[in-house]
This record gives structure tokens, C-alpha cells and sequence, in this order.
């Protein structure tokens, strides 16, 4: 087989350029830690490859007020490392340490994560429930998208030809809010889920009263924010009754499929379960 | 076919390329330091770890042509012809060698923990760990290993 193209832009212009032109000839490599395993897995319908490892704009981590700015090329291990992301998002922290392994995570990027557009991807399903912001430059400009708007169906995004995903833009949660993410696999490592769930609870100042985000993954053709059973619970009292009436509508909004890891039914009822047990556990008191 | 120069134990190599062959590819077939070893060739097993910039990381899942610019450490580097380093000693004193073809991501992977966290506990290095696949030694005896490197 011959050999690919091969270009290492040194700035974003120069690699919107290249990534315009050649479109589904070329494929930008990130960490590499998906790009690599299907190239040799084969065949591929590409022909070159654009290293944007070296593009400084992709880089970094910022806080600004109450937003922080995560670059597309921040690796799943520097995420872990970085004290304000452990400070104000540990479930994000969480998830990113259940990605692949050690050295999986020294490669692989927040950006590949969510442009790889995998329906069971763990750091995407944790910044659909960050509600996150995408920063996208391409050819004719930059524009911001949510998370939630960011995928069509799996490997698949609303991306177009010669654009990148530069950062990801997070506000700070309610301040009072917890979080817990569950991952559902076989091993405790180097695990794909088959099914992870994502909740913030946000309990009202002074009340008994809560506000619930809800996101599933790897039980659809995308990840899932689940409007249903978020709305049973605003301002609704936090009693068990009431989460487990919000599992049972996250259970019913759910499409999962058979595969080798296992069942559409098994998922389908571990959405149940575990939405159920993460809004018990959110909630830390009694109930 | 590129020519690139590798940094590798301290040393320069300059070899010629295909784009798409993988560090672990030229380390082996290139510049014979077979000591990293080829398992899944696909970023599961971790036997072909080594580390770049100080850090662990699969060479099966990196250009060759990438990893121009980075300091890179092989089981070659590590120890010496006639001396071998502790984590290697106490591997073998603890008998958390059988087959051996872990071995080598296993003693990188550990150098690199021991090297950011001198004295890990049992969890941290469990954690560490699992991106090195051992089917002889159950890990039990390669998890003492670097517990006792650690308490030295």
C-alpha cells in the first residue's frame, strides 16, 4: 500500500487551509489514539494526514471570570492534573481518569473525544452535562456550538469541510450543585462503556426543592441530554419517589442497540438503575 | 520516504521513514532496540510503552514522523549492561516475571510513576498500572515489586 501525505501546519490559518482544500482526503490527527487504530485496521478512504498537534491555539487552559476555556488539544492527563479543572469540574476530572489508560490519557486529547463522536465517549457525555460551548473555526469564520447540537449520529458532527474544534468554553455550575458521573463496564479500565450516566443536581436556596441535569451515553445513536425526565424534577421536592419516576423516563427515552458488549435491553435497564442510584447519590441527603 | 531524527535514551538516530510507520515500528525494525515489544499494536496491551518526555505513552500509537522533537526513553535506557535498575531488580526478587513480554512496558510504565510519585500507595500504583496487560503474573507480585521500589 503506498504512503500517505503528510503536513504539520504551524498555525490554525494554515491548517483551516489544507483541511478546506483537501477535505475527505486528509484526516487531522490530534492524540492519534482513534486515527492510528483505523488506519492500520483499514481500509481507508483517506490519503494524508494533517498534524495539528503543533498549533499553539489549540492549546492551554483559562479561566476568565466564571468561564473557564479548555484548548481542543488539552490531554485527557492534563485535565486530570489541572487544579481549577479538579476544583470547580470533578466530574469531568472523574470521567477523564475512566478514559482508556495512563497512557492512552498522555495522548488523547478533550477535542478527539468529542470530534471522534463516539455515542459512548466519556468526557463528551460529562460536558453535555457541563452544558460546554464549542469553538469552531473553518474556512468562512468561527462560530460557537453547543455540545448538545454538536453530533448527528455516530462519527458523525456537525463539522464541515476545513473545520476544527479550537476550544471548549464551560461557565462555572451553580455553585451549590453535585455532580456524579457512573461509568457501567465489565473491567474497572481500559473500559468502553456500555452504558454512562451523568447528573447535577442543583438543590433550590432554602428549599427542599431541586433542578436536575440528566445525560446518558452509549444507549443512542448519540449522547443524551434527557429534557423528560429533567422536567419531572424542576422545583419538584427531592424525594425518592420522584428520582425514580425520573429514571423510569430516562429508561423510556433511551434507544440502545445489541452489540458485543451487550444488550439493547441490559442497557436499556441500566439506564433505569443508574440514573436512579447517580440522583440518589447527588442528592447526599435524606431522603 | 522522510528522513527524521530521533531522540532516543540520549541519543541521536536519523533513519528514513514512511509516513505512516509507527515509533514502536522503527524502534524495532529500524534501529533493532527490540526491547520494546510488540503485543496488540493497537493501544490496549501496553507492552510496547515507552516514554515520551518523561511520560508514558503507546508506541504503536504514534508516528514515527511525530515524534520528532521528543525526548524519548526505551527499556533500553534503562539501568545498565551490568547493572540492572531497582525496579528491575525488584521485579525479578519478587518473581513478577514469567513470560517476560510485559516486561518492559511494565518497568517504563513504573519508572515513569516512581518518577512523579516517589512513594505511590498500593491503589495509585494498581491505577498506574492498568494499561500494562500481564497474563502470567496475575499483577500481584509485579504490584509488590514497585511497592517495595518505593519504600527504598
Amino acid at each position: 500500500m503506498s504512503d500517505l501525505n503528510y503536513w504539520e501546519p504551524g498555525n490554525l490559518l494554515e491548517a483551516v487551509s489544507i483541511l478546506a482544500n483537501l477535505g475527505d482526503q486528509v484526516r487531522p490527527l490530534a492524540g492519534g489514539t482513534d486515527l492510528l487504530v483505523k488506519m492500520k485496521k483499514g481500509p481507508i478512504n483517506w490519503r494524508g494526514i494533517v498534524n495539528i498537534k503543533g498549533l499553539t491555539e489549540l492549546k492551554g487552559i483559562n479561566y476568565e471570570g466564571l468561564t473557564i476555556t479548555i484548548g481542543a488539544l488539552t490531554q485527557i492527563s492534563s485535565l486530570i492534573e489541572n487544579p481549577l479543572v479538579r476544583i470547580h469540574f470533578p466530574v469531568l476530572v472523574e470521567a477523564a481518569r475512566s478514559l482508556g489508560t495512563p497512557q492512552v490519557r498522555n495522548l488523547a486529547t478533550i477535542g478527539g473525544n468529542l470530534c471522534n463522536a463516539s455515542p459512548a465517549a466519556d468526557v463528551a457525555l460529562v460536558l453535555l452535562m457541563y452544558e460546554a460551548r464549542l469553538l469552531i473555526i473553518g474556512p468562512s469564520g468561527s462560530r460557537k456550538v453547543p455540545v448538545q447540537e454538536f453530533y448527528v449520529g455516530p462519527s458523525q458532527t456537525v463539522l464541515q469541510q476545513g473545520e476544527l474544534l479550537t476550544a471548549i468554553e464551560m461557565d462555572l455550575p451553580p455553585l451549590n450543585s453535585k455532580g456524579v458521573f457512573y461509568k457501567h463496564g465489565k473491567r474497572k479500565s481500559h473500559e468502553i462503556a456500555l452504558v454512562n450516566v451523568a447528573v447535577l443536581l442543583t438543590p433550590q436556596p432554602g428549599t427542599k426543592q431541586i433542578r436536575a441535569r440528566i445525560a446518558v451515553g452509549a444507549v443512542a445513536s448519540t449522547p443524551l441530554r434527557i429534557k423528560d425526565a429533567e422536567d419531572s424534577l424542576t422545583d419538584s421536592l427531592a424525594t425518592l419517589s420522584a428520582f425514580e419516576q425520573a429514571a423510569e423516563l430516562a429508561k423510556q427515552a433511551v434507544n440502545p442497540i445489541d452489540d458485543v458488549r451487550s444488550t439493547a435491553s441490559y442497557r436499556k435497564q441500566m439506564v433505569g438503575v443508574l440514573t436512579r442510584r447517580a440522583l440518589v447519590e447527588a442528592w447526599g441527603g435524606e431522603l | 520516504m522522510t528522513p527524521i531524527s530521533l531522540q532516543i535514551n540520549g541519543e541521536t538516530y536519523l533513519v528514513n521513514v514512511p509516513i505512516k510507520k509507527t515509533l514502536l515500528d522503527v524502534l524495532r525494525e529500524d534501529l533493532a532496540l527490540t526491547g520494546t515489544k510488540k503485543g496488540c499494536d493497537s493501544g490496549e496491551c501496553g507492552a510496547c510503552t515507552v516514554l515520551m518526555d518523561g511520560k508514558p505513552v503507546n508506541s504503536c500509537l504514534i508516528l514515527a514522523v511525530d515524534a520528532v522533537g521528543k525526548q524519548i526513553s526505551t527499556i533500553e535506557g534503562i539501568g545498565g549492561i551490568m547493572e540492572l535498575d531497582p525496579i528491575q531488580e525488584a521485579l525479578v526478587a519478587h518473581g513478577a516475571i514469567q513470560c517476560g513480554y510485559c516486561t518492559p512496558g511494565i518497568v517504563m510504565t513504573a519508572k515513569a510513576l516512581l518518577d512523579s510519585n516517589p512513594h505511590p500507595t498500593e491503589k495509585e500504583v494498581r491505577e498506574g498500572i492498568t494499561g500494562n496487560l500481564c497474563r502470567c503474573t496475575g499483577y500481584v507480585k509485579v504490584v509488590e515489586a514497585i511497592m517495595d521500589v518505593s519504600r527504598r
